[in-house]
Parts: structure tokens; sequence; C-alpha cells
């Protein structure tokens, strides 16, 4: 895997959209190809877009907080 | 701050309240699922342990203290993390493993709202160039409800190009909110 690649990889799992239905824990499909450093920036990435996300919508939400309340 | 402030509302079953709750609590959530991260998919953990914690507020039993319900929260978040390394058996554990990824339960304290920060970030939003824009506006718009394909062919664009582009909007951001001496994450500049 080239680093370009990797990289739209941790983008990639970086979404907080999930495989649906989401009837168990389901994990994205590219977190499978990451590797261990992979995951830790992905999540470090994802962690840093849910806070922009929150600063941009009107009641503070993420697109997780989002994710969860369509799923409730 | 005291997330539990919201707690009333989640009792009676009000998704809003629910809503502005994990407003607070999903950082400090998220955040103490962060020693997992090479081996859960902290995305969906910390998603299903949302649901949980909206599953089973209605007997939840406030002890006094602030946060009550965000501290049950991580709890539930780290127990599904661990169990999730015991179902995947993604690598070897050792028992001393597992209490040390177990031990680092600490709960952060859940920031305050900043509306300057919320400015900063909607301006520097309104100056990126088109096509980053769109990727971004595009995940802002689905809520985490489409997949980046669906996304990618709304735009007319390949995956790898959206993903692109969305790489592109967020170096934008760093870089502009940087300018404006604004530091969210380091990551959103990588």
């Amino acid at each position: 895997m080239t680093e370009e690649e990797k990289e739209l990889l941790i983008e990639a799992v970086a979404t907080a959209n999930r495989p649906r239905p989401l009837v168990t824990l389901r994990y994205h499909p590219a977190w499978h190809d990451l590797d261990a450093v992979g995951r830790e920036k992905a999540a470090d990435l994802a962690r840093a877009l849910r806070k922009i996300e929150a600063a941009l919508h009107p009641e503070g939400l993420s697109t997780t907080a989002r994710a969860v309340l369509d799923r409730i | 701050m005291d997330a539990d402030l919201h707690l009333d509302g989640i009792l009676l079953r009000d998704k809003r309240a629910f809503g502005q709750w994990m407003a607070i609590a999903e950082e400090p959530m998220r955040a103490s699922l962060r020693s997992f991260a090479s081996v859960v998919d902290v995305e969906a953990v910390l998603q299903e342990s949302l649901l949980r914690v909206w599953t089973v507020a209605p007997r939840f039993v406030r002890d006094g203290k602030p946060n009550g319900l965000l501290r049950l929260g991580v709890r539930i978040a780290r127990n599904l993390a661990v169990s999730e390394l015991r179902r995947t058996k993604s690598r070897p554990m050792s028992p001393d493993d597992l209490e040390d990824l177990e031990g680092r339960a600490d709960v952060h304290e859940p920031a305050e709202p900043d509306p300057l920060l919320r400015r900063t970030i909607e301006e520097c939003r309104e100056k990126l160039p088109g096509k980053p824009r769109e990727a971004l506006d595009a995940r802002l718009s689905s809520g985490g409800g489409d997949e980046d394909l669906e996304l990618a062919m709304r735009l007319g664009m390949t995956l790898n190009t959206f993903l692109q582009n969305f790489t592109r909007a967020r170096r934008f951001l760093h870089e502009c909110l940087k300018k404006h001496g604004v530091t969210i994450d380091a990551e959103l500049s990588t």
C-alpha cells in the first residue's frame, strides 16, 4: 500500500458513517485494512473532525451524535 | 460543566435532550477510548455505547456527583471496547495488557461550547474553495447517514477524488484557523 492509499483509507475511516442495518456493532470496512498506526491516526482525525462538525451545527451536534439520534 | 442538566429530559425519552447531552458527553467518551484505537474501531464502539446509554438511562440512579450519566457512559464504552478486544482476538492480550488498557479510565472534564470558535470555523468554512467545500458539506449534511461512495456519486466524483477533496478541505480549515490563532487538533493538518 502506498502512503497516498493509506492516507485515503485513514480519511475514509474517520467518517462517522458505519454500515447499516446496525443490529450489532459494525466496523468501517476500511478499518481492517489499516495497520495499528493508521487506526490510531484515523481515530485522532475523527476526533478533530467531530469538533469541527459540532461547531458548525446549530445545536452543537457532531455527525456521530446525529448518526446515533437517527438510530433511536 | 455538568451534562446531567439534561438528565430529566432524557428520562422523559426526549431525543433532543439526549442530543444536548451527547453534545457535551461525546468528546470525553471518545477520549476514554483512545487507548483502544489500534485494536477496535473507536467510532463504531462509541456510537454503540451512546445508544446503550440511551437504552439504560431510565434505570440510571444519581449518585449526587456531577456528570453521573457521562461516567456511566465511559464505563459502558470501555467495557464494550474490552469485549470487542476479546471477541475479535485482534491480537494476543495478556491479563497485564488488558489491565493496562482498562486502567486508563480518566473521565475528561466536558468543555464549555466556545461561540468565538464557532464563528471562526464558520468564517473559514465560507472561504473554502469549491470542490473541497462540496465534499465537506456533503458529509456534514448527511450527518453520518451516508457512505462516502454515495456522497461522491451525488457530487459526480470518484470515491478517491471525494476523499482527496475532503483532505484538502480539512487542511484548508486548519491553515485558516491557524491564521486566526486557533488550533483545534494537529490531526486536521496531517
